[in-house]
């Protein structure tokens, strides 16, 4: 199987972020790859080690390109990465059209990717890709068999209510969540191999885009403020004894919060 | 005049869910600073209860029945919405950030050639109907406040429990009946299957009363006691990550960054220190209660109201307490 995992190196979740001016933010250099990324990368791995093939990690980004090499290092065999100034400001949907742009004419049979970004956490880029791509997609999968030779995965999808079986048709794009697999620990002997890897770069010409289609001049969306989120109110501590204090609580629920 | 406002309906077996009836309160607010209408998109089978609780809600009903819409595929969800869109050319497109939300309107604005900012916790627009869409990044670390290109429609998913449901909206609608149009042998996706979650509890996303207990309830059985506290205020139970990769708690139950992000009217965490990963999932709840018997538990920090003291006494006598209270009304 050809399979290709859409990846992104992203603030770690311990990482302190703050709004330095109304544009900017102050972002620790803390990273990490995306948590669901990772996930993505084991289930394309784990398809490669029951049929086959090859898992290529595919990353837009300017500058990082760690987790190009988490996914080397976990056993995916290429990596590229879509890299051009005009990219810079990118919103969800022109990384969703370049990366189709890289992707329109190879042979995939599978892409897969996060369920969200764990910085942005908008969980566009997958659905969009797959439009672009005019393939169908399943988001947030948390179960996934593949029938090679029929072309068809049964896939689980978490709902409000509960999870819904499908069946889709290959090529498809997946997004995976949490309970799809548990990803590998990369041997120490792998991400020494990953950091000499050589890295696939892409520029935007040879995509067949021009600067005016992506980055910030293509967004659809933009940012026009940051904000820190609202501070809630200092704590109170209710210091009576037992049972009094359960008493206070409700007291509080009730009257002060107006929640019950 | 911005042309019309519109929200995509959801229901469950006939029963319009609650954000719809946040979204369409939003929508008629907004309406009143520049006379859009507010029209909603109701796709499914079996509509009459959705329609008769959506009319005095919404100026106009797009009522899409066909089997085809049940269950949910994006496949004939877009087809039939785009399709909509281009005909009225909506100003503003809104729906839940729910697992349907999140499924289809990605899709449908990279089909749609437009902007859409998903999971927003907030929304406000101006006169001239141009929306700002605020919603949180990194985890609630921050917020961002969206704007839109000038493409058309503005799209938005937005989380449960963001706007107040407005009881005293007082419309009539028109139903307006639409033909599916759906070319069978398109459909991709097949749902052949479904597994109903045990209980008949809502999603932690979508209760308004959230309780949650941690490792500090020390054994899944102990979970009986938070069961019991949600069975009175009619709230459904959350866990952090630690209960479920000891795999005492489903993992749709999970509350932080590798779970869900939960927006609950009054949040209570018993025995749960507040980890950065748990504690980023509650940014947006109203009320935050906190019972833990660490003084120095971080939890503290991000609650409204705190109590040192033991889970297994506070728990039960809180939900005693609840019971006389709620039974002498």
């Amino acid at each position: 199987m050809e399979i290709y995992v859409l990846v992104k190196q992203v603030p770690d979740p311990e990482a302190m972020v703050k709004v330095k001016s109304d544009t900017e933010l102050e972002i620790e250099n803390k990273y990490f790859t995306s948590y669901f990324d990772e996930i993505a990368i084991e289930a394309g791995l784990k398809l490669k080690e029951k049929f086959g093939g090859k898992v290529t990690v595919l990353t837009l980004d300017n500058r990082k390109v760690d987790a190009l090499r988490r996914g080397i290092s976990m056993g995916a065999d290429e990596a590229i990465q879509i890299t051009d100034p005009s990219l810079e400001s990118s919103d969800q949907f022109t990384i969703a059209k370049t990366l189709s742009a890289y992707l329109q004419d190879k042979p995939f049979d599978l892409i897969l990717a996060g369920r969200q970004a764990m910085d942005d956490d908008a969980g566009i880029v997958g659905p969009a890709v797959a439009e672009y791509l005019g393939i169908p997609h399943v988001h947030s999968i948390v179960g996934l068999d593949v029938n090679d030779s029929k072309k068809e995965a049964k896939v689980v999808r978490e709902v409000e209510n509960g999870k819904e079986n499908l069946t889709c048709p290959l090529p498809a794009l997946f997004t995976c969540q949490k309970g799809l697999n548990t990803p590998r620990i990369p041997l120490v002997m792998n991400v020494m191999k990953a950091m000499k890897v050589q890295i696939k770069k892409v520029d935007l010409s040879s995509l067949g885009l021009n600067p005016g289609d992506v980055g910030s001049l293509g967004a659809k969306v933009k940012v026009q403020k940051y904000l820190p989120p609202a501070k809630r109110p200092p704590v109170k501590m209710i210091k009576e004894d037992f049972p009094d204090n359960v008493k206070m609580l409700v007291k509080l629920l009730r009257e002060e919060a107006k929640v019950i | 005049m911005p042309n019309d406002i519109w929200v995509l309906a959801e229901h469950q077996e006939g029963k319009v869910k609650k954000i719809t009836f946040e979204l369409l309160s939003a929508g008629v607010e907004f309406s009143k600073k520049t006379g859009q209408k507010v029209a909603t998109l109701l796709l499914g089978t079996g509509l009459e209860e959705a329609v008769k609780s959506l009319t005095p809600f919404t100026d106009e009903i797009y009522l899409l029945d066909d089997t085809s819409f049940t269950p949910y595929t994006s496949e004939s969800y877009l087809t039939n919405i785009a399709s909509l869109v281009r005909e009225h050319q909506p100003s503003i497109l809104l729906g839940g950030a729910t697992s349907t939300g999140k499924d289809l309107f990605p899709r449908l604005a990279m089909h749609l050639q437009t902007g859409y900012a998903p999971d927003c916790t907030g929304l406000s627009m101006g006169e001239d109907g141009k929306l700002v869409a605020k919603r949180p990044l990194y985890g609630g670390k921050v917020f961002a406040e969206m704007i839109f290109s000038e493409a058309r429609p503005q799209m938005a998913t937005v989380r449960n429990n963001t706007f107040l449901v407005n009881d005293k909206v007082d419309k009539s609608a028109k139903v307006i009946s639409i033909v599916s149009q759906m070319d069978p042998s398109a459909t991709h996706k097949k749902v052949i299957g479904f597994e109903k979650a045990a209980g008949a509890k809502l999603d932690i996303t979508e209760a308004d009363i959230v309780v949650a207990a941690g490792r500090g309830i020390k054994a899944p059985e102990n979970f009986k006691i938070m069961e019991d506290l949600a069975e009175v205020l009619k709230g459904s139970v959350g866990t952090t990550r630690a209960t479920v990769d000891e795999g005492w708690r489903d993992l749709k139950d999970q509350i932080g960054k590798s779970g869900k992000n939960i927006s609950a009217k009054l949040y209570m965490a018993f025995g749960i220190s507040g980890a950065i990963h748990h504690v980023l999932g509650i940014t947006t709840c109203k009320t935050v209660v906190a019972v833990d018997n660490d003084p120095n538990a971080l939890i503290f920090n991000y609650a409204d109201y705190g109590i040192v003291g033991d889970l297994f006494q506070i728990a039960p006598a809180l939900t005693e307490e609840l019971k006389k209270l709620f039974s002498s009304e």
